[in-house]
């Protein structure tokens, strides 16, 4: 089933809810408005639809094959990296001083979700270049950059990030790989890391890992663990490449989805030790990698609702064709596509509501972050680097958790020919699984939410945001939208108590918050997700009155926000009875007893 | 009312489409003239003297003229269609070629691919890759229009109209012919091709697929497609499936042999313009979505198709 | 040596178009537009000449309403290197898109002038021979290869049942068809370079054309759909019917 970039959805949002004029006012966008970002959406759509799309399938079946350590990945990869990289995408949001195109994140994103629905698999081999990119942009010396960066602009050169080892996941602390000095300021790296994407193939010429390792004088935990740059080549003064470094990939992980990706179990030094250059200071490398990790983590986050987007589309295709039993008070006895059936609009109302939640949200929270880099005036980039902060685990860990949903619900509707792996709905539901896992998993994020995101700003953030989800609650009952004003006033009632809950009792009994945090989280992402489709839903409602033309795109906003208001948003009274007076039963098993 | 039809021809044969495009000047009503411009074009003229309903042949004959290249044509019909209300040519690619030429400089419109004749200035074309008609008038007062031969059926022969050589206009000096290639006989491509014969389970072997599918195939010029279960047999290489999870194909004609109908088959070719079924069980769902559907055996059934198709 | 290259803004060929409840047109509100798939070939053609050595400077010409820059914008972005946008909101027909053509030659002057052979709204195929007429020069419609040879240019042309080359002498017209390139996929850089680019602004009454439309759509209809299909008793009855009903062979 082929794919449709959604780019009306996507230039509504960017214009309407995110703001792109706005950050197109910001210092450096200059260039920046919505004409710029249509043209580029058009080309990226057009890219995405008929040369990534297409390999989403392929990629799938083939996988990636290992021989004598090179990796060869699906027909078909090679040649539509290359176009990829030629045409320039690596760099939208790269500065132009390494020969990037300098975009703001926003427009990025939008481009990103066409990647990700495209072909997640393809996707993360430029997103892991971009996130090396960044913790080479902000720590690593001139030298490194210039010798680095600009390659990895242009996409010659991918990069990969390296923290994961056998004992240390999602506790870093446990990091084992060891970098010794070799006194000429070179380091040789050796150890093993594990599950690293991209970690080798055959697209490009030089693969450049960034990996944490532990000088041999490094504390213990994760104020000892610091940051190299590790090129499978070396590189020549010159720029040419030189001799192949002391890294290999050992072998290939068998996963349940994102085929096409290799998943690399990566050695260092078996020969001795890899070369590797320290980036910025010793034992700050977890700190650097924390820089790159709130892209990483919004780019994850673009990913479950990209999945999200393919699914749905595929499940609309099917509906409408499939013929199945009669409709319910017709008069006509004819079996009836199934779209026509209540159950199944449901399900693609709970998908088509959801997606279009998080694409606002996830756009705002990279609008938010394009205004706390760029904004002029300290206060507002303060606020809005808080909000970015408080955003990032929501717009992570809920569109991860509900792509699990919204591809089982495609599933669903495709009925026994979903279980099929021909009918490529099942891929879908596989390739999202891995998204509410890597970059830190739901729980992770959830834990990250409560602490240093609600809790140890004393709630701050939360409740500004909720306060404007308030005010938008009041607009909606002016404007003839009570249905949902209502349901968004509702919902704040539990996500202030929630919100005080977790503020309250996170330092006197941390525990009973963590056993709420992962609903907490979902509770935030449903009342911000509202209050996004009810901010939608007043501009579609003033564009109506306006006259505008698209009336049935608009419609369908105060429709979608309805569903979204009566179907999702009383979810967040049972996650939040869970969140306050849940935590007990949550730990009272024994363990034993497990 | 004077109706001025441009030929299709090589010089020494008449091309079909002419016909057709008689029928469509004869529902218009009129004397109907034939233009026949090219080079030792007699035999040609001769054979447009005898299509019914024909009033004259005008022959310019001159070398220039020889490959009927627009530029050295269109002076001709320029010249000529002063004196008609209309002029129509076959849409083929030589009318689409020449009439919007003569069209700018008689400073008229032109209506393309007419498929339907409501009055003597209104017409009936299809626009967006048919899946709009619409319906035209024209306030000019000389009328240009190409006609979809398909369209219209052929006029008959059996006329004797006169033919008059007229004036032939000299080389514009612009343009000249180089080669012509003819394109070989080589089977379509599936997703391009105007006919698709497709062959099901039934032909059980690889041997009965190819023997039996592809002299038919020849015969109409068409492309092989099968379903999955001969895909899968391996009676048919893989690119040949058509279905959900093959190509998905919308030919002029779908020739569906030995194949049961199943939903993920319909889904590759139901867009098809004409259907046809051959299947010896008459309860079998490929019925419901053909448009001409023949119980028979294939084995029987698809030599005498080929058999017919030679009378 | 210059080149000219119109390009028009039309539905998006993924789009399936719909007729309005009234029968009088189609409804294009809101639905994707993009550049004609043929002129995107004629942008490629030019460019690719360009590329090669063989011209100079390409321009680019769309007529029709405001939103049309953002086709210019593209054709631009393709490596096109000025634009200039006849600005109307008239329906504009073949015959007054030629005329208007035929104003902007005579200012530019190109020496080759490359159309798509349809536009694939109102699938007419008459501009590029419209044009080529009131400029009084020769035309390679229908072009699968174009070779520039001196003075002259060789254009291969798709025709029934085959291939047929001309020479033409230049300042010539060409209308592309599908085989003559794959259009490239715009290199991003070039999306931002194009907004740089010079696009100049005009209209009908300053080029002096009257572009009023010569015919009129009395109604739009969608073609009716399948209809039940009949079981015939003999493969005599088959062939008859597809010859003489359906008319498929
Ligand atoms: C396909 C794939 C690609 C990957 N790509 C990369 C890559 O490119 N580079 C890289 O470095 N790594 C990569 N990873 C590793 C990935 O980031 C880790 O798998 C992930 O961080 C989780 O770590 P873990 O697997 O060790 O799980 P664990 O940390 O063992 O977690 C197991 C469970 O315990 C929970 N848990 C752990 N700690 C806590 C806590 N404090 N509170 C509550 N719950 C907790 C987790 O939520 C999880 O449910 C990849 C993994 C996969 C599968
Ligand atoms: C996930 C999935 C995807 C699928 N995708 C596709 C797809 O893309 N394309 C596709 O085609 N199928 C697809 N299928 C398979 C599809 O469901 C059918 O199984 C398949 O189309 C049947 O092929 P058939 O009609 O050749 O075989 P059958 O169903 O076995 O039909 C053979 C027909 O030949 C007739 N017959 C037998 N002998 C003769 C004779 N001598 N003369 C005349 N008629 C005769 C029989 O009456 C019967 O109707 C898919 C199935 C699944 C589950």
């Amino acid at each position: 089933m082929s794919y449709r970039a959604p780019v009306a959805d996507i230039r509504f949002v960017l214009n309407e809810l995110a703001g792109l004029n706005e950050v197109g006012a910001l210092p450096g966008y200059e260039d920046v408005n919505p004409e710029l970002a249509d043209a580029i959406l058009e080309e990226a759509a057009k890219l995405a639809e008929n040369v990534i799309a297409p390999l989403n399938k392929v990629g799938d079946q083939h996988g990636n094959k290992l021989s004598d350590g090179i990796v060869t990945t699906a027909p078909g990869f090679k040649s539509a990296y290359q176009q990829f990289s030629e045409n320039g995408w690596v760099s939208l949001r790269t500065p132009t001083e390494f020969g990037g195109q300098g975009m703001p994140a926003l427009i990025a994103m939008a481009t990103e979700e066409m990647w990700c629905a495209a072909n997640v698999a393809f996707s993360l081999c430029p997103l892991l270049t971009l996130g090396a990119f960044e913790a080479l942009e902000h720590h690593a010396s001139d030298e490194l950059k210039a010798t680095y960066l600009p390659k990895m602009a242009s996409g010659e050169w991918t990069g990969t990030m390296n923290l994961t080892e056998p004992q240390a996941g999602s506790d870093l602390a446990q990091v084992r790989a060891k970098a010794v000095p070799v006194g000429d300021g070179t380091y040789k790296i050796s150890g093993q890391k594990i599950f690293i994407t991209w970690g080798e193939h055959d697209m490009v010429e030089n693969i450049v890992h960034l990996v944490l390792a532990r000088l041999p004088d490094a504390p213990a935990g994760v104020k000892g663990i610091s940051l190299f740059v590790v090129p499978k080549y070396l590189v020549n003064a010159d720029g040419s490449l030189g001799e192949r470094n002391d890294v290999s990939c050992v072998s290939l992980e068998h996963k349940l989805g994102i085929h096409a990706s290799p998943t690399c179990v990566m050695s260092y030094g078996d020969k001795g030790g890899a070369i590797g250059y320290l980036v910025g200071e010793a034992h700050r490398g977890l700190g650097y990698m924390f820089t790159m990790m709130n892209q990483a983590r919004l780019g994850v986050g673009i990913e479950g609702m990209a999945i999200a987007e393919r699914a749905y589309q595929q499940a609309v295709a099917y509906a409408k064709d499939r013929v199945q039993s009669r409709e319910l008070g017709s008069d006509n006895p004819a079996p009836a596509a199934i779209i026509k059936h209540a159950d199944i609009r449901r399900m693609l109302m709970t998908m088509k509501s959801q997606i279009e939640a998080q694409r606002a949200l996830t756009y705002y929270a990279g609008a938010a972050l394009d205004r706390a880099a760029r904004h002029p005036d300290a206060a507002e980039k303060q606020k809005w680097q808080a909000v970015v902060n408080f955003l990032i685990p929501i717009v992570k860990g809920w569109n991860t958790e509900q792509v699990n949903e919204i591809t089982s619900l495609g599933v669903q509707i495709h009925g026994g020919m979903g279980f099929i792996e021909e009918t490529g709905a099942a891929q879908h539901l596989r390739d999202a699984r891995i998204t509410a896992i890597y970059e830190g998993t739901t729980g992770i994020q959830a834990m990250d939410l409560v602490g240093r995101k609600t809790a140890s700003e004393q709630g701050r953030t939360a409740r500004a945001l909720l306060a404007e989800v308030e005010a938008v609650a009041a607009q909606l009952k002016t404007q003839g939208l009570a249905e949902v004003g209502d349901a968004l006033d509702a919902a704040l009632v539990h996500a202030r108590a929630s919100t005080d809950f977790v503020v309250g009792q996170f330092e006197a009994q941390p525990k009973a918050v963590a056993a709420g945090s992962v609903p907490f989280l979902k509770l935030m992402g449903i009342v911000l997700g509202g209050w996004q489709l009810g901010r939608a839903a007043l501009v579609a409602k003033q564009k109506l009155a306006d006259g505008d033309a698209d009336s049935a795109f608009l419609e369908a906003k105060l429709i979608t926000a309805r569903f979204f208001a009566v179907h999702l948003l009383p979810q967040v009274g049972g996650l939040s009875a869970a969140i306050l007076h849940g935590a007990d039963t949550v730990l009272a098993l024994p363990e034993e007893a497990f | 009312m004077s109706i001025l039809v441009i030929a299709e021809h090589d010089n020494g044969s008449l091309k079909a489409a002419t016909l057709n495009t008689v029928t469509a000047a004869q529902k218009i009503g009129g004397d109907i003239h034939v233009l026949v411009a090219g080079h030792n074009a007699a035999a040609a003229a001769q054979a447009a003297a005898q299509i019914a309903g024909v009033a004259k042949v005008l022959l310019a004959d001159a070398a220039h003229l020889g490959h009927q290249l627009a530029e050295n044509v269109t002076p001709v019909v320029v010249e000529l269609a002063r004196g008609y209300s209309h002029v129509l040519a076959p849409a083929t690619t030589h009318g689409k070629n020449l009439l919007p030429r003569v069209a700018a400089l008689l400073d008229v419109a032109q209506i393309s691919d007419v498929i339907a004749v409501e009055s003597a200035d209104t017409f009936v074309r299809p626009i967006y890759a048919g899946n709009v008609i619409a319906t035209v008038q024209s306030s000019d007062a000389i009328k240009l229009m190409t006609v979809r031969t398909t369209a219209f059926d052929a006029a008959a022969t059996g006329g004797s109209a006169t033919v008059e050589s007229i004036g032939a206009g000299s080389d514009a000096g612009k343009s000249s012919f180089v080669s012509q290639e003819l394109t070989k006989s080589s089977r379509p491509e599936l997703g391009a091709a105007k006919i698709i014969v497709s062959g099901g389970r039934a032909l059980a072997s690889s041997e009965q697929f190819h023997g039996v599918l592809e002299p038919l195939a020849d015969k109409l010029g068409a492309a092989i497609g099968a379903s999955r279960a001969a895909v899968d047999a391996g009676y048919a290489p893989n690119d040949y499936q058509v279905g959900q999870t093959g190509k998905i194909v919308a030919p002029q004609l779908y020739l569906a042999v030995g194949i049961s109908g199943a939903i993920q088959h319909l889904a590759g070719m139901k867009d098809s313009k004409v259907i046809v079924a051959i299947n010896k069980d008459e309860e079998a769902p490929i019925f419901q979505v053909a448009d001409y559907g023949l119980v028979a055996d294939l084995f029987t059934a698809v030599p005498e198709l080929i058999a017919e198709l030679n009378k | 040596m210059k080149i000219l290259v119109a390009v028009k803004r039309v539905v998006d060929y993924n789009v399936k178009v719909r007729c309005k409840t009234d029968g009088s047109d189609v409804d294009v509100a809101n639905v994707k537009m993009s550049m004609n798939p043929f002129d995107e070939i004629a942008v490629e053609e030019a460019v690719r000449l360009k590329e090669a050595g063989k011209a100079s400077e390409i321009v680019v010409a769309s007529l029709g309403v405001k939103q049309c820059e953002e086709t210019l914008r593209t054709a631009l972005a393709m490596g096109a290197d000025r634009a200039i946008h006849v600005e109307t909101d008239t329906e504009l027909q073949p015959l007054a898109v030629a005329k208007l053509l035929k104003a902007l030659a005579d200012k530019e002057q190109p020496q080759l002038v490359i159309l798509g052979k349809q536009a694939i709204d109102d699938d007419a195929n008459q501009t590029g021979q419209m044009l080529a007429a009131l400029m009084n020069a020769p035309q390679g419609t229908f072009a699968s290869k174009v070779e520039l040879a001196g003075d002259k240019v060789n254009v291969t042309r798709e025709i029934d049942g085959g291939l047929e080359t001309v020479s033409l002498s230049l300042p010539a017209i060409v209308t592309t068809d599908l085989r003559l390139n794959e259009p490239r996929y715009v290199k991003l850089p070039n999306i931002m370079a194009a907004k740089k680019k010079p696009l100049d602004k005009t209209t009908p009454a300053e080029l002096g054309v009257d572009a009023a439309p010569r015919l009129k759509t009395l109604k739009v209809a969608e073609p009716p759909v399948r209809k039940a299909g009949i079981k015939v008793a003999s493969v005599a009855e088959l062939v008859a019917k597809l010859k003489n009903e359906a008319k498929v062979i």
